[in-house]
């Protein structure tokens, strides 16, 4: 417990969230001598707070989608490479219709994604509910894909780290970083109240405290807390083998105008422990980790109504994640040009399980190799045209 | 939702909840009373509706029963089947009533009186179906006039073993034996420092009493090292232990039962005050983290006060007193006169029930080795079936805290939302990572306090 | 002969008539289901959902969630929590039924 702080490191990832986990895993594979600083415990912010959809559906066709498939694939065989059960189901996923209007929606996205490559078809009412018994009769449809999966949010998170730790990376957790000193315009120190370490890379994964750490460079870094609840039940017998999220929760995601601002769409999984996970809200309400009562209500009258076996379940538990919200919906990858060594890994909104593999990938490919595997240049912070610091 | 105000919204009715209820529904405050159980009463008011009162009934329960019929002639609105959900900033409860409905509560104070729960200390087999709490015995055998078994045997920490022994005699059960951890010398000590609680000596003297006359052995230093059956208890074999808590080889007894009831002293309800935002702090003499409060019993936060066993475990004396004690507390707050003198002689019995309420709770505290010796494939969550195997794993792996340790083997995510688990986790933190109880960060309370009926949320 | 287990000298409610798992039970007004249960010679109420290993009442006060059981079709209620009423149907999940 208290080891001693290094003096120096090949890379600082600043951030002990699912994002810190994977590249700090990733990076110390390709043998380089990494860091993790995290300001609280290991996976207790964002990544102990969502649901584990691991959804291809709802990714935007174009990069987004691209690194989602990418990431996908390496969910298959990730638990054997970390050596910790994740809990990974692959069953597939629905996107739940109720409408023509929303149908018209999603059959033009579904369009779409079959142009890229992605697996999905669209079902009709009947044929949803042959796949899932417990689905009630107000689905007029669903697109279904059956590469859609879950995964424990906590246990990937703890995997990851585990993983990294195992092949040599240092891990301290209630470690906050304090400052960020650069000289001559590259990196080549960072503060902590348990002391100094030098290095010339820092990666910022530090979710929805990223403009913090931004800050300390001089960087604006365009990400909002969006605050998404999510309820708890007790473990129920398996009911649902499928994840599910309503079409008007992908709209809320990209469109709000789409839905007229009021509902923010449902999500409902079943874990493999047992537990309904029903979600969500999407909020800007700062930090604020609360759970409402007019939350807990919209999402249990939503979710009921798609799954009435549920009216008989009870709740026992409620979080709220804060989701680093990036103004396109898009993270926030790569080098950032006016800070040399600086590397932001931020910014997955609600995607941060789903994405987490190939971010961590990528940022070690551009670390160790100088070169990712897919291009990086839509990501970089500069897309948001933000002044350069003085 | 069905929003509804009151002057007082008082959340638990046994002792302490009725008293101040009471007082205060009779200086003309709107008063709403809110209670979990189907009947008011808490765990000590527990009977059969037609009996309440009667047979062989002491006089706390004559005045206890008393109190209840006084209550519902008052203009108190009571709801009973009844949970808190949550409590904000502004002091407005939600509440779940009777799996129904959901109704929002705003009130210009509210008086916390849940109460407490049992403490549990875990051996092998204490899942199988057999092992019930003291409590349990207690609550079935005065609550609805039923023994628990034909055959029982009493083990644990604590002068509660005493009274729930003697009453399962009272009732021709066949108790077996009762198996205390502690030592006679803490009992006689117990004695010594109870002297000028006259009645209280006095029901202590009763249980050995009815005990010694039914010939049932009495064993001290001894404890519960495993429980077995075929599914369900049949057997329980128990040895003795030495002062420092280490269980000491050959000197293991077994009995023959299908019912072992156990119990380690009590722990406050400390849930809700939390989730309200009120200090707590750790006191293992009060039943380890016990509600802050000032003189007046208002906590920590503006207009929430706390009273009865959830600042201190200290028996019934002490519920009814800081009752009152609490009434005339909002009574000032409330800019509403009451008699000071009546309130400093409540505060200074209050000052000897807090000191029977320190030895009684020494009885049931457990050292540390009691802690560190429990076996590896012991179960500690029962909901999510965790071990202490598995603690120990994560402690090595550097897990340290209830929040980290919680969230890498899902202790305290089931049902009972870690009531019984997490005193255990504290205790057992404690030991492994040699730090005070104090400074074992709690883990923190959410809505819902309780589990919800899901279908009380919908229209 | 589990009927003894009901203490002589309290004075009940009606005696009214409870079905568990099917059968009928005998029962009275103002006793709960787990009072009900246990009278019934009942321990084992439900499988624990990770070991699927019998579980019975613990702390009987509605706190430790062990006693739970199925009420009038309704899963997972607290047996100590709830009082009987005439021809509640109760569902107990115990192996030794089969």
């Amino acid at each position: 417990m208290s080891d001693l702080l290094p003096r120096q490191a090949d890379v600082i990832v600043i951030g002990g969230g699912v994002i810190g986990a994977s590249v700090a895993y990733h990076l110390s594979r390709k043998n380089l001598d990494v860091l993790v600083l995290e300001k609280s415990d290991f996976a207790s912010g964002t990544s102990s707070a969502c649901d584990g959809m691991v959804f291809l559906q709802s990714k935007k066709p174009g990069v987004h989608l691209e690194l989602a498939m990418a990431s996908r694939k390496r969910f298959d065989d990730l638990a054997e490479e970390l050596d910790s059960d994740i809990e990974l189901r692959s069953n597939g996923g629905m996107i739940t219709i109720r409408s023509e209007a929303e149908l018209q929606a999603v059959k033009c996205l579904a369009e779409e994604q079959k142009r890229i490559g992605l697996d999905v078809s669209l079902l009709d009412g009947r044929q949803a509910m042959d796949l899932e018994p417990c689905l009630s009769g107000e689905i007029l449809a669903a697109a279904f894909c059956p590469l859609d999966a879950q995964v424990n949010p906590i246990y990937l998170t703890l995997a990851f780290l585990k993983a990294a730790k195992r092949h040599g990376a240092r891990l301290f957790s209630r470690t906050p970083v304090g400052a960020i000193h650069v000289k001559g315009g590259r990196i080549h120190a960072v503060s902590t109240p348990r002391g100094v370490v030098e290095s010339k890379t820092v990666v910022n994964a530090a979710g929805v405290y990223a403009p913090q750490v931004g800050k300390m460079v001089g960087l604006d870094v365009p990400i909002t807390p969006r605050r998404g609840q999510v309820l708890v039940t007790e473990p129920l017998p398996s009911i649902l083998t499928r994840c599910l999220l309503s079409a008007k929760y992908l709209a809320a995601k990209y469109d709000p105008g789409l839905v007229g601002g009021e509902n923010p769409g449902i999500s409902i999984e079943q874990t493999r422990n047992g537990n309904f996970l029903l979600g969500s809200t999407r909020e800007f309400v700062g930090f604020d980790k609360r759970t409402t009562p007019e939350a807990m209500k919209k999402i249990l009258a939503e979710t009921t109504l798609i799954i009435p076996r549920l009216r008989d379940a009870h709740l026992i538990r409620t979080f709220a994640g804060l989701r680093p919200y990036t103004p396109d919906g898009l993270p926030i990858l790569g080098r950032v040009p006016s800070v040399e060594g600086f590397i932001m890994a931020a910014g997955h909104e609600g995607d941060g399980m789903a994405l987490s593999p190939i971010t961590g990938q990528l940022m070690a490919e551009l670390i160790a190799d100088g070169k990712p595997s897919i291009s990086l240049e839509p990501l970089g912070l500069e897309r948001f045209s933000l002044p350069e610091p003085s | 939702m069905i929003r509804k105000t009151s002057d007082v919204t008082v959340v638990g009715s046994g002792f302490s909840g009725l008293v101040a209820a009471h007082i205060l529904a009779k200086r003309g405050l709107r008063v709403l009373l809110v209670d979990e159980n189907v009947r008011m009463g808490g765990q000590l008011l527990r009977s059969l509706p037609r009996s309440g009162g009667s047979s062989g009934t002491g006089g706390l329960r004559r005045y206890g029963f008393c109190l209840i019929d006084l209550v519902k002639k008052e203009s108190i609105e009571i709801l009973n089947r009844t949970k808190v959900l949550d409590v904000d900033e502004q002091k407005v409860l939600l509440l779940e009533r009777e799996e129904k409905e959901i109704l929002s509560v705003e009130s210009d104070v509210v008086l916390l009186a849940t109460g407490a729960r049992e403490r549990f200390m875990p051996f092998k087999g204490w899942t199988l179906p057999g092992v019930i709490s003291t409590g349990a015995a207690q609550i079935l055998m005065k609550g609805s006039g039923v023994l628990p078994a034909r055959k029982m045997l009493v083990s644990g920490a604590g002068p509660f073993l005493l009274a729930v022994a003697a009453e399962y005699l009272r009732n021709h059960g066949k108790l077996l034996s009762v198996l205390d951890r502690g030592g006679v010398a803490d009992k006689l000590l117990l004695l010594a420092h109870g002297l000028w609680d006259l009645p209280k000596v006095v029901e202590g003297a009763l249980h050995l009493a009815v005990i010694f006359m039914a010939r049932v052995p009495l064993h001290h230093r001894t404890t519960v090292v495993e429980a077995r059956g075929c599914g369900e208890l049949d057997t329980v074999v128990a040895a003795k232990v030495s002062k420092d808590g280490g269980i000491l080889e050959g000197t293991e007894r077994t009995y023959r039962t299908g019912c072992l009831a156990v119990g380690w002293g009590f722990t406050p309800n400390i849930e809700l005050p939390q989730l309200a935002g009120c200090a707590l702090e750790w006191d293992g003499s009060m039943g380890g983290w016990v509600v802050k409060v000032g003189e007046d019993l208002e906590t920590s936060v503006h207009g929430v006060f706390a009273a009865g066993e959830m600042t201190g475990i200290a028996g019934a004396l002490k519920s009814i007193h800081e009752g009152e004690i609490a009434a005339y507390g909002i009574l000032k707050k409330l800019g509403r006169e009451m008699d000071s003198n009546r309130l400093g002689r409540l505060k200074r019995k209050r000052s000897r029930d807090l000191r029977f309420g320190l030895h009684f709770n020494r009885l049931s505290r457990l050292p540390d080795r009691a802690f560190l010796s429990i076996p590896d494939d012991v179960i500690i969550c029962r909901c999510e079936d965790v071990t202490m195997g598995h603690i120990r794993k994560a402690v090595n792996e550097g897990y340290d805290t209830p929040a980290t340790i919680k969230r890498a083997l899902r202790i305290g995510m089931g049902n009972c939302q870690g009531r019984t688990c997490a005193p255990l986790l504290y205790d057992i933190l404690s030991a492994l990572t040699e730090r005070a109880s104090k400074d074992i960060p709690l883990l923190s309370a959410r809505t819902p306090v309780k589990p919800v009926a899901i279908r009380s949320f919908l229209e | 002969m589990t009927q003894d287990l009901r203490i002589p000298s309290v004075p009940r409610g009606p005696k009214i008539k409870v079905l568990v798992n099917g059968r009928e039970v005998v029962a009275y007004q103002g006793e709960t289901v787990l009072a009900a249960l246990i009278a019934a010679g009942r321990r084992t109420l439900r499988k624990s959902h990770r070991r699927g290993e019998g579980r019975g009442p613990l702390c009987g006060m509605g706190v430790c969630y062990e006693c739970l059981v199925s009420i009038n079709g309704r899963a997972n209620q607290r047996a100590c929590m709830t009082e009987v009423e005439d021809l509640m149907e109760i569902g107990v999940d115990d192996s030794k039924d089969q």
